[in-house]
């Protein structure tokens, strides 16, 4: 190993993974790797004596687990999305781990074969060629243009010949093509393992998200919200990983991660979606403190205190006309810290608005960016979701920091008519000082003109974020136009949510909204 | 003092790498489907005036023949067919798709493919083609895993035509001899115009058209010629 490792790693241009270790397992794989630390089974190698020297097997074997590391998948979000491909046609969740395991496994070795010096294709020689091995075999016979040692003719390996397993742009289709093409021959792998209740090994490893760190599964997530066309397929790649994910430790918590409750689906979709969005927050602004601080200079004139002298600007001189002395004025210094208040959370989830486990739903999307930007600065955030509040459709979180709690409001639908209870939102303002308010909705609210005074009456910074263009949208402007602590905002696309800037109070002769 | 990037002298690290059979297999696949592509481009410009296709007897007659016309001289496979179908599902590569003269086009590469069996998988494909199976000769047999358009197996000419999910109406419009096999559903007009050969339907079929010979079954049962369905003459 300590030969081989660094001819390796040198071969494949340093990548940052620890070194491998070697272990003696009764297991007939030969690799594993897990968050990042490959494992390499000595008796396999010991086996592979007779037909090639452990040296060369040992190199093979590290350049496997490094081409996946370093191509394929490279990453958690392009497993998911090579998963989430090959479960679309295949529609079983076993079946579908198979094939985008075959499948990295394909593209890994070919690249190592094709981009770097490598006896994989002489321990694939030396491998067992039984069901799915044979056909990989024969398939990599025919695109490397090695012998392998592999007989027999399949009509699958024509179809799979033709896939352009290099093209990463291309995976997408490549994987339903590859998972299609090698479907009869999965289920069969899948029959003969529930019949003799074993487990099909791969001789190079399984792939599992038990290969990445909790962090690469962290952003993976993250990426894969952002890549995915809708909340549905998110949630069902998730749903066939939750056991997984938390056997590993990967909950819905604090920082989605940790010991929690089980993992939410939908609620991860939004928290992993709206860390993709920061949104700034405007501080409170300074206040007076009374105390005199030097503004300006004017000109000294004799009989003026000469306490206030600015020998600098004066050249050390005192004559008239030449030396300067300082305006003093009251300073705008801290007589407060500036500071984030904690922020009340209102959301519209009436009929009309989106229902967020169905649809993305903006309303949602944004509350959550909100509160992230919050909560990321050690503040509070309160939620007031309502629907039809007086028919008791409503959900009142007090002020935590609690992010899953939070999401689990934000999250939560009603469906049913618009009224907001200012009763309600008053009582959650009195339990912080002065907190800034985010609500958002599609303003078709039946007591609009209500909602209207009320902040008409306040003075906390109030930040309007209003899903779609209508003529209550526009009743909102109006009524709360003369209001420099209210802004408003309009979304009609992800796009727009990095827009909106918590908290901002609009500055007088600043350009309307 | 060292270099330390001396022992990577003469390494590029933007090499291409060795050329393996899998880069010429698929280079050679984008040349066929260029000039696939290619054809199809030109049975458009012909038939497909100001991107508008009439779907009548004499027209579909007339692309047919331009059709075959194009594809004289393209070396491809059946796997070319359906990379072709494919590809006609993204705009991106295709111009602009007008499914009539895809389906006769697609159905010419299959009536004069090589392989006596030819599998297309267009159960991705989101797009229904019309006009598949069109003319399908003797000793052919085509299986089309996923769902079809209008106007299927329309003319068929003794080959087999199976069709793994549901078809829409005019199902075997036409058909002289041959079997069409539908896994699910049809919809209207089915055999209409039909004079012989059979046509299996596994689900439901929605209406039957003036059909003057042949067989039809649904679910296992002959429906056509029955009490309830006589033929029509002309």
């Amino acid at each position: 190993m300590k030969k081989v490792w660094p001819k390796v790693r040198r071969n494949h241009l340093f990548p940052q993974i620890p070194p491998p270790q070697l272990v003696e397992s009764d297991e007939e794989v030969a690799l594993e790797i897990k968050s990042k630390q490959m494992t390499i089974n000595v008796n396999f190698l010991q086996a592979l004596t007779e037909k090639m020297s452990p040296e060369d097997a040992l190199q093979a074997l590290l350049d496997h687990g490094i081409s996946h590391y370093m191509y394929c998948p490279w990453d958690f979000n392009t497993h998911l999305m090579l998963y989430s491909e090959a479960k679309k046609v295949l529609r079983d969740k076993r079946l579908a781990q198979k094939a985008a395991s075959y499948f990295m496994d394909v593209v890994a070795n070919t690249y190592c074969v094709k981009e770097r010096e490598t006896k994989i294709p002489e321990l694939y020689r030396h491998l067992p060629k039984e069901g799915i091995q044979r056909i990989l075999a024969l398939l990599y016979q025919v695109i490397w243009g090695i012998d392998l040692g592999a007989r027999g003719e399949e009509e699958s390996i024509k179809r799979l010949s033709r896939i352009p397993y290099l093209e990463k742009r291309l995976w997408k289709e490549s994987i339903k093509k590859f998972a299609k093409t090698l479907e009869e021959f999965l289920q069969k792998e899948m029959e003969s393992e529930q019949k003799s209740s074993k487990k099909a090994q791969n001789p190079l490893g399984e792939h599992s998200i038990e290969n990445y760190t909790l962090e690469e599964i962290d952003k993976g997530l993250r990426e894969f919200a952002s890549s995915v066309d809708d909340i549905t397929e998110f949630r069902e790649t998730v749903e066939d990983l939750k056991d997984e994910l938390a056997a590993m430790g990967y909950t819905v918590g604090g920082m989605g991660r940790g010991a929690g409750n089980p993992i939410d689906a939908d609620l991860l979709y939004y928290m992993k979606l709206a860390e993709n969005y920061t949104l700034p927050i405007k501080k409170l602004p300074m206040e007076k403190s009374g105390a005199l601080h030097p503004h300006s200079h004017s000109p000294w004139e004799v009989g003026k205190p000469v306490q206030d002298i600015d020998p600098w600007t004066s050249f050390g001189k005192i004559m008239p006309g030449l030396t300067q002395t300082w305006v003093r004025r009251e300073g705008e210094v801290f007589g407060e810290m500036e500071k984030i208040p904690d922020c009340l959370i209102i959301i519209d989830s009436s009929g009309s608005m989106t229902n967020p486990r169905e649809r993305l739903s903006y309303a949602v999307l944004g509350a959550a960016c909100a509160c992230n930007a919050y909560l990321k600065n050690s503040k509070r955030v309160a939620v007031y979701n309502f629907s039809d509040a007086f028919r008791g459709n409503k959900l009142i979180l007090d002020f935590c920091k609690e992010k899953e709690s939070i999401y689990w409001a934000i999250c939560r639908y009603f469906g049913g008519g618009t009224a907001i209870d200012l009763n309600d939102v008053m009582y959650l303002l009195k339990q912080s000082e002065k907190p800034d308010i985010f609500i958002i909705t599609d303003m078709q609210i039946t007591n609009l003109e209500k909602l209207i005074d009320f902040f008409n009456s306040i003075e906390n910074r109030v930040t309007a974020v209003h899903i779609g263009e209508n003529i209550y949208a526009a009743r909102f402007r109006e009524g709360l136009k003369q209001k420099n602590n209210v802004s408003l905002f309009l979304v009609k696309d992800k796009e727009d949510i990095p827009k909106i800037v918590l908290g901002k109070v609009r500055e007088y002769l600043s350009s309307p909204f | 003092m060292k270099n330390p990037f001396e022992e990577f002298r003469g390494q590029s690290t933007r090499s291409k790498g060795k050329e393996l059979p899998l880069d010429r297999i698929l280079k050679a696949k984008e040349e066929t489907l260029n000039q696939i592509l290619k054809g199809y481009e030109n049975l458009l410009k012909n038939e497909a005036k100001d991107l508008v296709w009439l779907m009548q007897y004499s027209t579909v007659i007339k692309a047919y023949s331009i059709a075959e016309e194009a594809i004289k001289g393209i070396n491809y496979a059946a796997e070319d067919i359906e990379e072709f179908c494919y590809v006609l599902d993204k705009t991106d590569q295709v111009p602009y798709l007008i499914t009539g003269p895809a389906g006769v086009y697609i159905s010419a590469l299959c009536n004069h493919a090589e392989e006596e069996e030819i599998v297309l998988r267009l159960q991705d494909v989101g797009i229904k083609i019309n006009l598949l199976g069109y003319r399908l000769p003797e000793g052919k047999r085509l299986v089309i895993e996923g769902n079809v358009g209008d106007f299927t197996g329309i003319s068929l000419e003794g080959g087999e035509l199976v069709i793994e999910g549901s078809a829409k109406n005019y199902t075997g419009a036409g058909m002289k001899k041959g079997r069409i096999i539908v896994k699910q559903n049809v919809g209207f007009n089915t055999g209409h115009g039909m004079t012989g050969g059979e046509i299996l339907v596994g689900g439901r079929i929605k209406g039957l058209g003036k059909v003057v010979g042949g067989k039809i079954y649904e679910k296992g049962q002959l429906i056509f010629p029955s009490d309830d369905y006589r033929p029509y003459y002309f």
